[in-house]
């Protein structure tokens, strides 16, 4: 699996801040997430089997919204940082995230029940929305934050120094 | 190995899947078969059983959606990843959503039926009984998916060559850069790079790679060359699209080419226009007609008319290299395996480039060409006199569209090998005889796979870096004795890169202080480049992290480390005004 996500990303370059585009980028695309919960019913269900009110629901997930774009943004590295499909590609993932047992995560920390009937339709479809945002999102607040060319230190190791170092592997 | 994805190839290849998974099982209802419909399931989350127009139309988008979302995870994670034929290729991967629809998205759905608004989680709601019709139409209808996304979503990059449109026209932006300082211009040491622009065709002409459509430069040109600029780059390699712009004889479509040019004319970095990059039109054919010389400098005396100014040209890039892949090793173009067809190829490509210089210079005599060509060597593995005479004829041959363009004497062994391959001698004396520009740079690139090892089977083996550029250069220059650049060196290995960079600088600086006149170095290219690990023979879309910035023009440790280079040295005696080239410039 490892071998598969880095294929997407290379080591970021050194003026990039995945960590912190992707987490700003996750939390940016959370409130229109948390907008179709509460049209569709399935914010209450989550606050009820999280045991949680309605309010530190929200906060809690902005909060693991806010990890999981940086999670994103570091793994899946350029295929995530694209103008034109990132939309698409972070539909894609947030479909993949929920195929592959996402959901499941609520009842193991909450009360045990799963959501249903139409709460489980709104968690389903505001996940596909967060990873829409996230995936359009995330490379306009990419060009933002990067580091200046100019930036003190930034090529501090890269001096003609390097030519004597071991070669490193492939 | 990180991927080119064509968004809308995959988007098309998920909605097909999806429909002919939908055809087939509604097929197989039609016929009064046990299946499972998909369509139905999806369609009834929204609407009612009784409303059917309603939730067949909104169950078959959300299948074409899904069906979108796992082509994209196929185009990112799983395609090519195996050199199956595509359609097993998607066959393997649909094993993934089959199974997770099996024991996930299935009983999620079954949930989403449910009038409750939560259930608990137990064994019988998570994984729901499952009729033996349900299971076979999950499955065969993830077997159609597969099968069809797979045979769909194919080369991601390229284009039909029979489809060749025209140069995009793509508007200049408000440039953020200052005019160019034309005092400074063209007397300092060329501090270069280049945008990756090779344009060849593959599957026997039916395909054309075109290195400038994968890296998107024909939409980013201008941050291209504002990311050059930021670097502090002087002068950038540039090859325009050569098969876009030459519609035929007498007909050109310069597109963008005209701002992208005005651009450089304004703001640079001072351009080193490379007309012919491993391809040509597909109505000229390929490097095995005679015809390209003429055709070519019709284009060249074209191009130097349109754009005046420009003074550097590269007439046709890595000339032997272009022979080598088209007809000695099937790759490219004509793509034959013969010493015949290598022959006429090094033969044509010389005389193109040839009348070339002659086109340009009767439009601007005072133009000055980087003949670009690949620094090859091979070293025999051992005393066998059968390897020996290899290594010392491909020794030989390396050097032969050079030899033609600047006519220097060719052996008698290579030309009894060109005899015997169709080229008289007339021939040769003809290419031959003519008057070399004095104003001549060869350009010599370097890579670590340009030294070679004939082994025992008498079979070349990258050798890595063992001479270096240094001592492979030098013999360029003891040959031919003109004023010389690095016009191309990178590492596949981005970690490597700053590394490597310097390690060919020091190169350079060693060739200068032998007296050698170096007037450029060249790391290439800006960006990325794609598929140049598999030297451009399929149309895979793997991405080669060479480039001084990466394909979203973010820079790489790489294009820092160039900047600081060009910083360290831009104003130091014999850079900032770089005696070999200033005596070129005054011949």
């Amino acid at each position: 699996m490892s071998g598969f996500l880095a294929a997407h990303g290379y080591d970021p370059g050194p003026t990039q801040r995945p960590f912190t585009s992707g987490a700003i980028a996750g939390l940016l695309a959370t409130p229109p997430a948390i907008f179709l919960l509460h049209l569709l019913g399935s914010l209450a269900v989550e606050a009820r089997i999280l045991g949680l009110s309605v309010i530190v629901t929200i906060v809690a997930g902005c909060l693991v919204m806010g990890v999981a774009g940086a999670l994103y943004a570091r793994l899946l590295g350029r295929a995530a940082n694209d103008v034109r499909g990132g939309w698409l590609f972070g539909m894609a993932f947030a479909f993949a995230l929920w195929a592959a047992g996402a959901v499941f995560v609520l009842p193991l920390v909450g009360n045990g029940e799963l959501p249903a009937g139409r709460g489980a339709t709104g968690v389903f479809l505001s996940l596909v929305l967060w990873g829409g945002c996230l995936g359009a999102l995330l490379p306009f607040v990419h060009r933002r934050i990067h580091l200046n060319l100019d930036q003190p230190g930034l090529a501090e190791n890269l001096g003609p120094s390097l030519a004597a170092r071991s070669p490193s592997k492939q | 190995m990180i991927r080119i994805v064509s968004l809308p190839k995959a988007a098309v290849a998920g909605v097909c899947g999806a429909l002919a998974w939908t055809a087939v099982l509604g097929g197989l209802q039609f016929l009064g078969l046990p299946s499972f419909d998909i369509v139905k399931e999806l369609g009834t989350l929204a609407f009612a059983p009784d409303e059917p127009l309603r939730w067949g139309a909104v169950g078959l988008a959300a299948h074409a959606f899904v069906g979108i979302c796992w082509a994209l995870v196929y185009a990112y994670f799983f395609w090519s990843r195996v050199t199956w034929p595509p359609a097993l290729q998607g066959l393997a991967f649909s094993i993934v959503p089959a199974i997770l629809a099996l024991f996930i998205v299935n009983p999620q759905f079954a949930l989403m039926h449910l009038h409750r608004d939560a259930v608990p989680l137990t064994w019988e709601t998570v994984l729901p009984s499952i009729s033996l019709a349900q299971l076979g139409g999950l499955l065969l209808g993830h077997v159609i998916y597969g099968l069809a996304v797979g045979a769909i979503y194919t080369r991601p990059v390229g284009y039909g060559a029979e489809r060749e449109g025209s140069v995009p026209h793509l508007p200049r932006r408000a440039a953020n850069k200052p005019p160019r300082d034309r005092r400074q211009a063209g007397r300092g040491f060329m501090f270069a790079t280049g945008i990756e622009c090779s344009y060849p065709t593959i599957e026997h002409g039916r395909w054309r790679r075109d290195e400038m459509a994968a890296t998107r430069h024909y939409a980013r040109w201008q941050d291209d060359f504002e990311l050059a600029l930021d670097i502090g780059i002087t002068h950038i390699r540039y090859g325009t699209p050569l098969h876009l712009i030459f519609k035929g004889p007498g007909s050109y479509d310069w597109g963008f080419i005209d701002e992208a040019l005005a651009y450089l004319h304004d703001h640079g970095p001072e351009p080193i226009v490379d007309l012919c990059h491993f391809g040509v039109p597909t109505w000229l054919g390929d490097f095995q007609n005679p015809e390209i010389a003429n055709a070519l400098a019709e284009y060249a005396a074209a191009f130097a008319a349109r754009f005046p100014w420009v003074r550097f040209y590269t007439p046709v890039n890595e000339m032997y290299v272009c022979a080598r892949m088209s007809a000695l090793d099937g790759t490219w173009n004509e793509q034959r395996r013969d010493e015949r067809a290598f022959a006429a190829a090094a033969f044509n490509l010389a005389q193109a480039s040839i009348a070339m210089t002659g086109a340009i210079l009767a439009v601007r005599a005072d133009a000055i060409f980087v003949n670009s060509e690949s620094s090859e060597f091979c070293q025999a593995c051992c005393p066998d006199p059968e390897i020996q005479r290899i290594a010392r004829f491909e020794n030989e041959r390396r050097f032969l569209p050079l030899d033609l363009i600047y006519g220097h004497p060719i052996s008698d062994g290579m030309r009894m090998h060109l005899r015997d391959h169709g080229i008289a001698d007339a021939d040769i004396a003809g290419v031959m005889a003519h008057n070399v520009p004095i104003r001549s740079i060869i350009g010599v690139d370097y890579y670590e796979w340009n030294e070679r090892l004939i082994d025992s089977d008498g079979h070349p083996r990258a050798l890595g870096e063992l001479f270096g550029w240094y001592v492979i250069a030098s013999q360029y220059y003891d040959r031919y004795q003109r004023p010389m650049m690095h016009t191309e060196t990178n590492r596949m290995d981005a970690s490597d890169g700053p590394r490597w960079l310097w390690r060919q600088w020091h190169n350079v600086q060693l060739l200068r202080s032998a007296g050698v006149p170096l007037v450029g170095f060249t790391w290439y290219s800006l960006t990325d480049q794609v598929d140049w690990d598999i030297g451009l023979s399929r149309a895979v879309g793997n991405v080669d992290p060479v480039g001084l910035a990466d394909l979203n023009r973010d820079i790489r440790a790489v294009g820092l480390t160039y900047r600081r280079l060009i910083e360290m040295h831009q104003d130091q005696p014999g850079y900032r005004d770089c005696p070999a080239l200033a005596r070129l410039l005054a011949s």
